[in-house]
């Protein structure tokens, strides 16, 4: 019997082609845009201005500034106000998707995400809450849901696909493309759009807050000192294709998404088992799924939290499975957008193969000497890149891995 | 590919077996209704609560701090892998995935959590109660359970995200290392989710709930949980998950119901378990059941169990084995007795039947349905 967490090898049917992508992020709108902040090692972290954090520890995040979403496409003046921001960022991603694939028809759309709208159920109970005026409730109402941003954007290009929103914390957007992924390979499905997203709220930002995981100095993964991590926010989405018919039809092919592995670790619901069990289980099994040896990977891009415990736990669990591949946190140039993550993260890894650099871990001041890891510090590196794994983990003991690695046909 | 139903599992406000639940559903009982009102509200709406008892019979040490949903939920998951004759130990856990459907999620501490922010700013956020707000947090309370360490999501949508959630598990399990899928839908209420449905013209402030009315004068909530064990082999099958689509105005919503209606009629469809609850989604239904399969009989629980949302359709599949078993259905409370569907407007035998459908029109635009045999 085939282990669990990876397809069946005689079931495996199809090589998955990634043939278009989109972004939004504190690192810019856009593939060319992101790729040149990736390249800079920017820093974009900046101080919270959507909300007061005059009572919280952490000041900071990474932000989309607004003038850039709600200048979207496709958005009429009416919409453009009444969407919730994740509907467009959602819209903004789907739109460069669209734009290098305006034929792409998919079968089902899987998105990741952990709060949905939820800066409008935050309107929402203030106003009731302070007897404030609630004329536009119904709009904060319907535009709550976590499914709600998906359907804005399939509808404003014309997409009908069923959409699957998958809430695994922290892990949702990995875990979503990693599910699109094995619906492709196993034929089930042809094209799948897949990716995640998350904006900003004051509710989840003082959750992060009041459990002292979020930090009020620079988020620096893996390092000695550091001390937690920021908020972020953004959305991601990949089109997934069978290779074969993307070829036929001559559409460049991106990357391939080659492997994925999927645990629940039950230690604790907020923290990582110190063992690294549950990363280990998913990088491994993201390993046997793709059929790869731990040696081919050539750069992790890593969940790096900067948590003493997640950074801990992950280290552990890389070094157990690795040995001296570069490793970094780009959450350290961003925050950690959290259901988007996972998404935003393999569009880094894309563009990290596409333009063979190791993007960077910012803010790294001395090593951990508990961790053994050869970190991508504070400078974005070229290298030659094939083969990259990006690591997603969550609330609830949800571990995500995906392997992606450079077209040869 | 086709699952097996192995096991169901049924927590709601008219008791948590599946027998004895469908027994009250034959007898015509329909749950009582509660009346909640919130401090700062203008309001008091009606609900139908699951009994305090069986959330007693959900203890566990994991669920000391969890809320209500997550206590439904492990109670109904647990009944249905006992029925399925499931012991979960290390090596099987390993090939089991967990599938959790959820709408609102658990709006009762995320309300408290919030709350304390209003009233007394972010100092006063309590770190206890933020895990428990996050959408997954029924789920890792459950995995955590049965030591599940292998594949665990949550979808998130609205009344349709059951069927999604099957359809899911239908992916998953072309792994041939899968043997058991645990399917649960759960959801709790709460007045702020009673005031926002009303907002939103789509919710009655007392019962009784009537169905295929032509007023939709709306539904009453409800909260609970339902779970269904997924195995390759057994007399109940899934022979097509439908995952529909959405639609994009609720006038498009029949449209959609058309479409799944005619891909999953084969000629052969005996009964149809509907969604209809009081609002919009009953003329959708209306239309495209009168237009395409006419002559199946069609029933549904919503005015004796209310209208749970996140664990609506998962009901519906439990009610769709359970008319298929004893080939009866219950009477469809409160309907309109002219209307032209056929209704079973009384305890209604469907001797022979063996296919039935499950149709979801959800609140938030999504459809989808699944068809079942009896083999």
């Amino acid at each position: 019997m085939a282990q669990a967490g990876y397809p069946n090898e005689e079931k495996v049917t199809g090589r998955v082609a990634v043939v278009a992508a989109g972004v939004v992020s504190p690192l810019g709108v856009g593939l060319a845009e992101t790729v040149d902040s990736l390249l800079q090692a920017r820093d974009c972290v900046s101080p919270v201005t959507r909300f007061s954090v005059a009572q919280c520890r952490c000041k900071t995040a990474g932000q989309v500034p607004d003038d850039r979403l709600l200048a979207g496409p496709g958005v009429g003046r009416r919409g453009r106000h009444r969407l919730h921001r994740a509907s467009h960022m959602i819209i903004h991603a789907l739109k460069e998707v669209l734009t290098q694939q305006p034929q792409f028809k998919p079968e089902l759309t899987v998105i990741g995400t952990t709060s949905g709208g939820m800066s409008y159920g935050e309107h929402y109970y203030r106003s009731l809450r302070q007897a404030e005026d609630l004329r536009h409730a119904p709009t904060w109402i319907a535009n709550y849901p976590a499914q709600k941003p998906v359907i804005d954007a399939q509808e404003t290009f014309g997409i009908s696909a069923p959409c699957q929103v998958i809430a695994n914390a922290c892990a949702s957007g990995t875990n979503a493309i990693g599910h699109a992924f094995e619906c492709v390979r196993s034929s089930r499905y042809q094209r799948v759009l897949a990716g995640g997203y998350d904006a900003l709220s004051e509710m989840v930002f003082v959750g992060f807050d009041s459990l002292q995981a979020s930090t009020p100095r620079k988020c620096c993964p893996f390092d000695r000192h550091r001390t937690g991590m920021v908020l972020g926010e953004g959305a991601a989405i990949l089109a997934l294709e069978n290779l074969e018919l993307a070829q036929k039809r001559g559409a460049p092919i991106l990357a391939e998404i080659i492997g994925y592995g999927i645990s629940t670790d039950n230690f604790h619901i907020t923290q990582p088992n110190p063992s690294g069990i549950g990363p280990r289980q998913a990088m491994e099994r993201a390993l046997q799924s793709a059929q790869v040896a731990a040696s081919e990977v050539d750069y992790i891009n890593a969940h790096g939290t900067a948590t003493v415990f997640n950074d801990a736990a992950e280290g552990k669990a890389i070094s157990a499975v690795f040995n001296g591949v570069p490793v970094s946190s780009t959450k350290s140039m961003m925050g950690h957008s959290l259901g988007a993550a996972g998404a935003v993260e393999a569009v880094f890894c894309l563009l990290a193969l596409q333009h063979q650099f190791l993007p960077s871990n910012i803010n790294f001041t001395a090593a951990d000497d508990d961790l053994d890891l050869n970190i991508v510090a504070n400078e974005t590196r070229p290298d030659v890149l094939h083969t990259v794994l990006s690591n997603s983990f969550g609330f609830g003991g949800t571990n995500a891995s995906i392997l992606m690695s450079k077209f040869q046909a | 590919m086709s699952l097996a139903i192995a096991g169901m599992g049924w927590v709601t406000p008219l008791g948590s077996s599946v027998d004895s639940v469908w027994d009250r559903l034959l007898h015509g009982d329909e749950a009582s209704a509660t009346t909640i009102a919130e401090e700062f509200g203008d309001r008091s709406y009606n609900v139908f609560r699951v009994p305090e008892s069986v959330l007693r019979a959900a203890a566990h040490p994991r669920l000391r701090r969890a809320s209500v949903i997550s206590r439904f939920a492990a109670a109904a998951g647990l009944d249905a892998l006992r029925a399925a004759s499931v012991k979960l130990d290390p090596q099987n856990a390993e090939h089991t995935a967990l599938i959790f459907a959820i709408s609102n999620g658990g709006v009762i501490y995320t309300k408290r959590f919030y709350r304390d922010i209003v009233n007394e700013g972010a100092q006063s956020a309590s770190p206890l109660l933020f895990p428990e707000t996050v959408f997954n947090a029924p789920a890792s309370h459950l995995a955590a359970i049965l030591g599940i360490s292998g594949a665990t999501y949550t979808l998130v949508g609205d009344g349709a995200v059951g069927l999604l959630a099957i359809k899911m598990a239908e992916d998953l399990m072309v792994n041939e290392a899968i043997d058991y899928c645990l399917v649960v839908g759960t959801e709790e209420i709460d007045w702020l989710l009673c005031d926002a449905y009303r907002r939103w013209r789509l919710l009655r402030p007392a019962a009784p709930l009537e169905p295929f009315s032509k007023q939709k004068r709306g539904m009453i909530l409800s909260e609970g949980a339902g779970a269904i064990v997924l195995a390759r082999d057994g007399p109940f099958t899934i022979e097509c998950a439908h995952a529909g689509g959405y639609f994009s105005k609720r006038a498009e919503a029949t449209d959609i119901l058309k479409r799944i209606l005619r891909d999953l009629d084969q000629g052969e469809i005996d009964l149809v378990i509907s969604s209809a609850n009081g609002t919009f989604v009953d003329e959708a239904e209306y239309r495209a059941l009168k237009t395409v399969v006419p002559n199946a009989f069609v029933y549904t629980a919503k005015p004796a169990l209310g209208e749970s949302v996140g664990a609506a359709a998962i009901w519906q599949v439990i009610l769709a084995v359970q008319a298929l078993r004893s080939a009866e259905l219950p009477p469809v409370l409160h309907a309109d007795p002219t209307t032209a569907l056929r209704l079973s407007c009384s305890r209604t035998p469907v001797a022979g039947a063996r296919r039935a459908v499950v149709l979801s029109c959800g609140l938030n635009q999504q459809a989808a349905g699944l068809r079942l045999a009896f083999r």
